[in-house]
């Protein structure tokens, strides 16, 4: 599904990411893990076209991330609160996602009235903008927006981050379902160790920019992983 | 203890990143500033002669007295137009031993060094200077203008107060216009018992005590009430208004831009900066009256009156056009990896100005009243804007990369946020477009021909707006990293 190629990324000539070849194969569940400055962030701009590469390409779905729009209609992403409208209520921001990915309102009640559970009543029917939410509600939202019209790829930079533990369960299961039963591409980057080895099934360690381990997740997993970062 | 907060203060101001963005701007500012500064001091001194010139029969500062109430009320809505508490940082202050109360005193205190405050000085101390040395008593002229003093801090405290709620403004300006009114007319002069008052201020130098008073008085609310939100729900964080959800089905109509219309049409609704900006757009509709009302201008000098009536149907388009993607700085990393086309996006923007330029036409139908003549050249004014205007205005907000923080209104000279050099360049051919275009064939043919060849521009602007709108596209697309990363940079 997303093929990385060269592809490296420098800021006045010091290298933050460097990735040779990289390929996510549809509907795998990618993981990614790294300290803070590992270029996580960074790949995600990336495979956003939010930041031009120093070098290389990445093709999502064979479209050239960097050369053309095609790839926006299958994949969404929630990356930071820039992500989020803050003047709109939960419902009118979820719509109006919906409404630039071709879903009219009803579609959009559906999904929502799946994740009753996940908002935790806290979300929708509040009559409050957005900006006034919590950080954790934010996120909530968020990420819900990102799953809203069937995307083919999603795109999630530390969902775990800011979220009560309850919602963390759920969010996981979500994850897991996606890619495992509707195929779609899911990738994820967390500082939580334990929380990428529950949804992953792969998991790429970077370090410096540089990919330093890519595991294919089993029962020893979570252990390697703790050792690499207590060093 | 004050000393450490003025140390924090410098850094906040010099550190701050509008600050250390470009000479420039820094420049411009500093112009402004003294531009502003130089007219009041200019107008303070020569206040005196002109009075005596044009009014010999009545002493210049009985006059100035007449007339100090409608300065008071103009000042009043400036400052509420554009004067903000500052909340200082309050909140990293609120756990540290220091007294509240000389938190709030060094707030208070520091809002007197405001430049509104320093144009009621300005204004006031050279004419003050000047009256002594023409030989009005010094006792008087000092207390008079100590009085003055008092008064215009009596304001500042006020506005603080009145700040909160939009009402006031709104009772505010059509008293102004009222007073006006009323006294242009001929009706009632409200100047009369006023400067009565202030008068006896002037003659008599203890009434001092009374506007001392009052200062002292607001002053002391001000810190109350500052005191009683001194908690973090009240003062820091800003209060969560109930959202009463408007229907804006009827907008689907628009097609596949109509998600995006309903988004601004909310934006504008629901937040501080863009209501501030329609609010002005709205007295660009007046600006007429300037020229209109002068035989001059229509006599001799009908082309500026093309640049008139650009501007009495263009003020939305000129005040919100040029901040276009500016507006939308806050998510626009959404935006941009939403599955939207930048054309749609663009032309949304574009639709949204024609429809205010449409309306300010509408509104602008009692300038019948100046004649078909005045009338026509708004019309072909609004032609053009709706032709040429919101695409020179588009093409200009590629250039701009500004973030814009939504929810806080602008401040005078001490926020760029989305202002700097290149606006003010792409801005010119705004204004002076119109007035060759009209100017040419009205020298050469007759006024007529120079409104057709106004309007018949903004007709062809319209015709080719497929044309101007890829080209703009590609601009955008072309400085679209650039943007992003400009409007990702942390205030």
């Amino acid at each position: 599904m997303i093929t990385v190629s060269n592809l490296s990324k420098s800021y006045n000539n010091v290298q933050v990411l460097n990735l040779e070849s990289l390929d996510i194969p549809k509907g795998q569940s990618f993981g990614l893990v790294g300290n803070n400055g590992a270029g996580k962030t960074t790949f995600f701009s990336l495979l956003l076209d939010l930041i031009q590469p120093s070098s290389g390409f990445i093709k999502n779905k064979e479209v050239l991330v960097n050369e053309s729009e095609d790839w926006k209609p299958f994949t969404s992403s929630f990356i930071d609160e820039s992500f989020l409208i803050g003047y709109l209520t939960a419902e009118e921001y979820f719509y109006f996602i919906g409404e630039l990915r071709g879903q009219n309102p009803s579609d959009v009640d559906k999904l929502l009235s799946q994740f009753s559970d996940f908002f935790h009543d806290e979300i929708l029917g509040k009559k409050k903008y957005l900006r006034d939410l919590s950080k954790g509600n934010q996120k909530k939202a968020g990420i819900v927006a990102a799953l809203i019209g069937n995307p083919e790829v999603i795109i999630l930079d530390e969902p775990f981050a800011n979220l009560d533990p309850t919602t963390q369960i759920r969010l996981k299961q979500i994850l897991k379902d996606l890619a495992q039963k509707q195929g779609v591409t899911v990738l994820v980057s967390s500082h939580d160790l334990m929380h990428v080895t529950d949804v992953c099934e792969r998991i790429v360690v970077l370090e410096k920019g540089e990919m330093v381990k890519d595991l294919a997740t089993s029962e020893a997993t979570l252990k390697e992983l703790e050792e690499h970062f207590t060093g | 203890m004050i000393k450490k907060f003025l140390s924090l203060e410098w850094k906040q101001f010099f550190r701050a990143s509008y600050f250390q963005k470009g000479i420039a701007i820094k420049i411009l500012l500093i112009l402004g500033a003294i531009y502003f500064g130089g007219i009041a001091i200019l107008l303070g001194g020569g206040m005196f002669f002109i009075f005596k010139k044009t009014m010999p029969e009545i002493d210049p500062i009985i006059t100035v007295n007449n007339f100090l109430v409608y300065w008071i009320l103009f000042e009043l809505m400036i400052r509420f137009f554009m004067q903000q508490l500052p909340v200082m940082n309050i909140k990293p202050l609120m756990i540290i031993p220091i007294k509240r109360s000389t938190v709030i005193h060094y707030l208070l205190g520091k809002t007197t060094i405001s430049f509104f405050n320093f144009i009621s000085l300005f204004l006031f101390l050279p004419f003050s200077i000047v009256l002594i040395a023409k030989g009005y008593p010094i006792a008087n002229v000092v207390f008079w203008f100590l009085s003055l003093m008092c008064i215009t801090l009596i304001l500042n405290f006020l506005n603080f107060l009145i700040n909160k709620s939009n009402t006031v403004f709104y009772i505010l300006v059509p008293l102004f216009l009222a007073l006006i009114g009323l006294e242009y007319y001929d009706i009632y002069k409200i100047s009369e018992p006023i400067g009565v008052v202030f008068n006896a201020l002037y003659n008599n130098p203890i009434f001092i005590l009374i506007p001392l008073a009052g200062l002292i008085g607001i002053y002391y609310t001000n810190f109350k009430f500052i005191r009683k939100g001194f908690y973090l729900d009240d003062a820091v964080s800003k209060k969560v208004k109930e959202v009463n959800a408007t229907d804006l089905s009827w907008m689907n109509r628009f097609g596949s831009i109509a998600p995006f219309l309903k988004n601004d049409v909310k934006m504008i609704s629901r937040n501080a900066r863009p209501k501030q900006v329609l609010m002005m757009s709205f007295f660009f509709l007046f600006y007429g009256l300037f020229f209109f009302t002068q035989s001059v201008y229509i006599e001799e000098m009908p082309y500026l009156l093309a640049f008139a009536a650009m501007f009495i149907t263009g003020g939305f388009l000129l005040s919100f056009g040029q901040l276009v993607p500016s507006w939308d700085s806050e998510y626009y990393k959404l935006l941009m990896s939403q599955n939207i086309p930048y054309r749609q996006y663009l032309e949304s923007k574009w639709y949204l100005m024609v429809v205010a330029v449409t309306v300010s036409f509408i509104l602008s139908t009692p300038y019948i009243y100046f004649g078909w003549d005045i009338y026509l050249m708004i019309a072909a004014g609004a032609l053009f804007n709706i032709g040429l205007n919101t695409f020179i205005t588009l093409f200009g907000g590629a250039l701009n990369r500004v973030p814009i923080e939504l929810n806080t209104k602008a401040k005078a000279f001490s926020n760029t946020n989305g202002f700097n050099p290149t606006q003010l360049l792409i801005a010119l051919p705004k204004m002076l477009l119109p007035i060759l275009i009209f100017l040419i064939p009205y020298l050469f043919i007759s006024f007529n021909a120079g409104l057709i060849a106004l309007a018949l521009t903004g007709a062809l602007g319209i015709v080719f707006k497929n044309f101007f709108l890829n080209k703009i596209e590609r601009i955008y697309q072309k400085g679209k990293y650039k943007t992003i990363a400009a409007f990702s940079e942390k205030k």
